[in-house]
This record gives C-alpha cells, sequence and structure tokens, in this order.
C-alpha cells in the first residue's frame, strides 16, 4: 500500500488510508461472508464449497468480460441469477437426502469438501489453472479525495456490496419470505408449527447465498488475480470472518468483515503484505480462545 | 363428530424403537381432551405426529376425515390442527408482536390479523403492554401466553398444548390453566398433555390414560379424577412427583 509517502504524510493520515483502503475491501468481504453465514444460519450448514463458487463466478466475469465485452458490474446481472439456479439445485440435490441426519452439520462439511473438490478439478480442467483477471478500464484509477487516494474500483466495489446487502437487509426485515428465513434461523421447529415450509425457506437462503457467492465473484474477478486453486485461501479467510462475527449472524458477519480487512490491511503496512493473511488466522485463534460464541453469536444451540 | 382419529399409529424418532406403540383413538368437535400418563408414556410423541413433526410408521392419522399423517407441518396447520410445543418454541429474538404476526403466518388477510391479534389481547392483556419487548427476555409465564398467543393467531380448530405448566411458578400454572378452561368452554377442541394430573383433568371432559405407548384408559375426566384405582395407579404417584417438583429449586416466576 502506499507505505513510500510515508515521509510526507503524517502518521494519522497514513494510518487513516491504510482504514479506509481496508474498509473498502471489508464491504466485499461482508458480501462474500453474508452469502456463507446466512447457509450456517437458516440450515446450519458449513458451506467449504463457497470459496469455489466464487471463483467459478470469477470466470463467468472473465468470460463475460473477453467475449461480448461486458463490464464486471454488469456480468452482476448474470452471475446472482445464475448462482442462485445452481444453488437452488445443489441444494435440492444434495442436502434433503441427509437432513435427518443426527450429525447434520458435520456431515455438511464433508458434503461441501468434496463439493469443492470437484468443482475445483473442473475448473482447472476446463481453464487451466493461469492467474487471471478481468481488466476494466478504471481497474487501476484512483480518485484524489484531500489526502486521501482512493482506488475506484474498489471504491465502486464496496457500493455495490453495499447496496446488494442493504437489498438482503430489506428482504429479510420486510417481506413475508424474509420473515419466514429469519423465523426459520432463530428456531426451526416454531418456524414449521406456525406454518412456514422449512424446506423451500431452506431451498431459497441457499440460493440467496450462492446468488451473494455469484456477485462477489463478478467483483473479485478484478479485484484479485484468481485461478481454481486460489478459493482454498478465500473460504479459509471468510470461516475466519464469519467466526470472529458469530456463526449465523449476518450483523457479526458485517463486522467481523469490516474489522478484520482493516486490521489485515494495517497489519500489512506495519509488517509487510506477506504477513496479511495471518491477521484472520490469528483473529481466528483468539476469539476461539476468548469467546467462542463469536461477536454478535450465541452459545452453542443443538440441532 | 369425530374431529381428529388416530387409527393404529406407531410412531419414534429417527432409527429408535417405536415409542407409540399402536394407539387408535378419536377427539369429538367442540371438546377438551387430556393426555395423561407416566413419563415416556408417549403422549408428546402423539402430539409430534399430528402436528407432521413426525411420521407415523404405520396407521393413519386422520383430520376430518381427510389423511394428514406423514403431511408436512404447515400442511397439517393449514388444515387447522396448531401445536404447542413444551419449550414454547417462541423466535427469541424476535418482538411479541412479530411473534404473533408469525403465528398468522398463513394468514394473508392484514385485516383478519389486526382482529385476531386484538382478540388475543383480550385473553392475554400482559401481551399488548409488553408488545415490542424481545420475547427471549420474557418471564415463563408470559412466554407461555405467548405461545399459547401465538397459536391462537390461526384460529385453529383443534389445539393441542404440549404441558403448558411446565416450569412455570404455581401461581403462574393457574393462571395458564384459568386460560385453558376459558377455551375450554369457548369449544376450542382442545388436547392438553399435562404433567399436573389433576389441574388437567379439572379443565378438560375427556381423559386419556397412555402408558408405554399405548392407549389404556379413556374416560371421562371427572370419573378418572374419583376413580380410587387410578388415583392410585396412576394419580398418586404424579400428585406426589407434582409436589417434588413444587418444592424444588430454580423454578421460574
Amino acid at each position: 500500500m502506499a507505505a513510500g509517502n510515508r515521509g510526507r504524510r503524517g502518521i494519522v493520515t497514513h494510518l487513516l488510508q491504510v482504514v479506509i483502503l481496508g474498509l473498502l475491501l471489508g464491504g466485499v468481504y461482508a458480501l462474500m461472508a453474508s452469502g456463507l453465514t446466512l447457509m450456517f444460519g437458516v440450515m446450519r450448514i458449513v458451506n467449504l464449497a463457497h470459496g469455489v463458487f466464487i471463483i467459478a463466478a470469477c470466470f463467468v466475469a472473465f468470460f463475460l468480460f473477453q467475449g461480448p465485452g461486458w463490464d464486471p458490474f454488469v456480468s452482476i446481472a448474470v452471475t446472482m441469477p445464475l448462482f442462485f439456479l445452481i444453488g437452488v439445485g445443489v441444494y435440492t440435490a444434495l442436502f434433503p437426502r441427509i437432513e435427518g441426519s443426527a450429525r447434520f452439520t458435520e456431515m455438511t462439511v464433508l458434503l461441501t469438501f468434496a463439493l469443492a473438490l470437484i468443482a475445483e478439478g473442473l475448473l482447472s480442467y476446463f481453464f487451466t489453472g493461469t492467474v487471471r483477471s478481468t481488466d476494466p478500464s478504471y481497474k487501476t484509477d484512483a480518485i484524489l479525495l484531500g489526502d486521501f487516494f482512493i482506488p475506484t474500483a474498489q471504491l465502486l466495489s464496496s457500493i455495490t456490496s453495499l447496496v446488494l446487502l442493504i437489498g438482503l437487509w430489506a428482504f429479510l426485515y420486510f417481506t413475508r419470505t424474509g420473515y419466514a428465513v429469519r423465523a426459520t434461523m432463530q428456531n426451526r421447529t416454531a418456524a414449521q408449527i406456525v406454518g412456514v415450509n422449512v424446506r423451500r425457506v431452506s431451498t431459497i437462503s441457499f440460493g440467496i447465498g450462492m446468488a451473494l457467492a455469484g456477485a462477489s465473484g463478478s467483483l473479485i474477478s478484478f479485484l484479485f488475480p484468481f485461478f481454481p486453486a486460489r478459493h482454498w485461501q478465500w473460504i479459509a479467510i471468510l470461516l475466519a470472518l464469519i467466526v470472529l462475527g458469530g456463526l449465523g449472524s449476518l450483523k457479526g458477519a458485517v463486522v467481523g468483515a469490516l474489522l478484520l480487512a482493516v486490521a489485515a490491511g494495517i497489519v500489512s503496512d506495519q509488517f509487510g503484505p506477506t504477513w496479511s493473511p495471518m491477521t484472520f488466522f490469528g483473529a481466528l485463534f483468539l476469539i476461539l480462545l476468548i469467546r467462542p460464541q463469536g461477536l454478535f453469536g450465541h452459545q452453542a444451540r443443538v440441532g | 363428530m369425530a374431529t381428529l382419529q388416530l387409527q393404529d399409529v406407531r410412531s419414534g424418532y429417527g432409527y429408535g424403537p417405536d415409542i407409540l406403540n399402536g394407539v387408535s383413538l378419536e377427539v369429538e368437535t367442540g371438546k377438551a381432551y387430556c393426555i395423561i400418563g407416566p413419563n415416556g408414556a408417549g403422549k408428546s410423541t402423539l402430539l409430534k405426529t399430528v402436528a407432521g413433526l413426525l411420521k407415523p410408521r404405520t396407521g393413519q392419522v386422520l383430520f376430518d376425515e381427510t389423511p394428514i399423517g406423514g403431511m408436512r407441518p404447515d400442511l397439517v396447520l393449514a388444515a387447522g390442527v396448531c401445536y404447542v410445543p413444551q419449550d414454547r418454541s417462541l423466535f427469541p429474538e424476535m418482538s411479541v408482536r412479530e411473534n404473533l404476526v408469525m403465528g398468522a403466518f398463513l394468514e394473508t388477510d392484514k385485516t383478519v390479523v389486526a382482529e385476531r391479534m386484538d382478540r388475543v389481547f383480550e385473553m392475554f392483556p400482559v401481551l399488548e403492554d409488553r408488545l415490542n419487548q424481545r420475547a427471549g427476555t420474557m418471564s415463563g409465564g408470559e412466554q407461555q401466553m405467548l405461545a399459547l398467543g401465538r397459536a391462537l393467531m390461526i384460529e385453529p380448530r383443534l389445539l393441542m398444548i404440549d404441558e403448558p405448566s411446565l416450569g412455570l411458578a404455581p401461581q403462574i400454572a393457574d393462571q395458564i390453566f384459568d386460560i385453558i378452561r376459558r377455551l375450554a368452554e369457548l369449544d376450542m377442541t382442545l388436547l392438553l398433555v399435562e404433567q399436573n394430573v389433576i389441574r388437567g383433568l379439572e379443565c378438560t371432559d375427556w381423559a386419556f390414560l397412555l402408558d408405554l405407548g399405548e392407549l389404556r384408559i379413556e374416560a371421562p375426566s371427572n370419573e378418572i379424577l374419583d376413580d380410587p384405582r387410578i388415583r392410585e395407579l396412576y394419580l398418586g404417584r404424579q400428585k406426589e412427583t407434582t409436589w417434588q417438583r413444587g418444592t424444588g429449586v430454580g423454578e421460574e416466576s
């Protein structure tokens, strides 16, 4: 990051610059993490394949950019509905089979791990392991706001993430299906006995989680270079974010994402970028030691 | 006329053994029934099987002559059968109002929902006072009232209540039983499971005695209350445990 300018700027300005860049990235992290935490909250599914679907969406955005020349932001109009449908398909094909299992969550870890391996293999087979990235014209642009340097691509991505997250919030709090989703998150049996079709709600929620992964993929396609095996790094970061926030808590996912993105930025600035990923795992260790339920989580519930 | 019929129903959890071992019974419209019996008799299992939370392994459950056994819980509810489980199963993060609105989830007419909410407030004034309180922060008695209020939001034709007095201090339990008696007087068809056998029998017309997953006795509630043999066999033991529970520590108020 802007380490070279250090001498000319006050230390406070410099730190604020690091925080701003962290927050901008944090918005996109929040978008990725919210889909993952939604799946856990509604269905108690730990989706280890979330990262690989984000990478798959990167490929969709990449080829739409290479072929018809669609801007990655425009490709969200394709990746979101496409991955919603893939999510509905994946959920319907796989999860009802293990629904009654006493160790459902553990089973989902194995199932989605296998899914991630298969999807990664397919992506590598068809598209090779080459490092790619979409190159929209604004990719290296920046806005200078007083003393602050704001990369256009990250700003736009962050705003897009914010809009999508507000959309998710509005859906959850102001629509009938949204109420059903929240009810199922809070008490599955209670939702059933007031007449919520929890299978349908689960399918829709999984689809929404995947749609958010799809949208994130469009954004990640130009923010970070990607290749099929890159998803392991993403899922590790995302799991750290949602455990910090509290598994199943959307508010927690957003706060966790912003906090850790800023923390990673500061670590990168102070100790060098190699140490940045360690921030996430350091925070994961700490939170598990001090407050295992996360910032906004509840004590572990059975089922 | 029979509202609910169970025909030789066997049911249980997961891959476990049968908890209900072939129960047949009939519930008539407008009457209040109490299911009694020792722990593990299958009382809650019976309610869960009717509610659609468990699938009967054999046999059939009929509601108004229509088979509902094994149907999804939301479809059973739509047919008119509502279940209030032992743990109340509220939405802890939602307010009292939101919980009541969720109770009428299947009712899409907003004016109907508002009317029903007013009726629930007539029966439970405390809920109107606590409208914006989060359900998870209420006392045990208030939570039970909210659970009953939420069930009334769908105006069920058959209301099944599992252990409404569980974990409540005696005077709070009394309030709950008063409400159940009022519901019975309103000619709502009630199916009640209650450990506090005497109070349960007092507010119902008819009783089923389950033991080890089988229906042992069925008779008018007041006859069972007065029958010395049954008193000795079942109620005596119950009375004792009720008394022990009453003096126990950690009761919610």
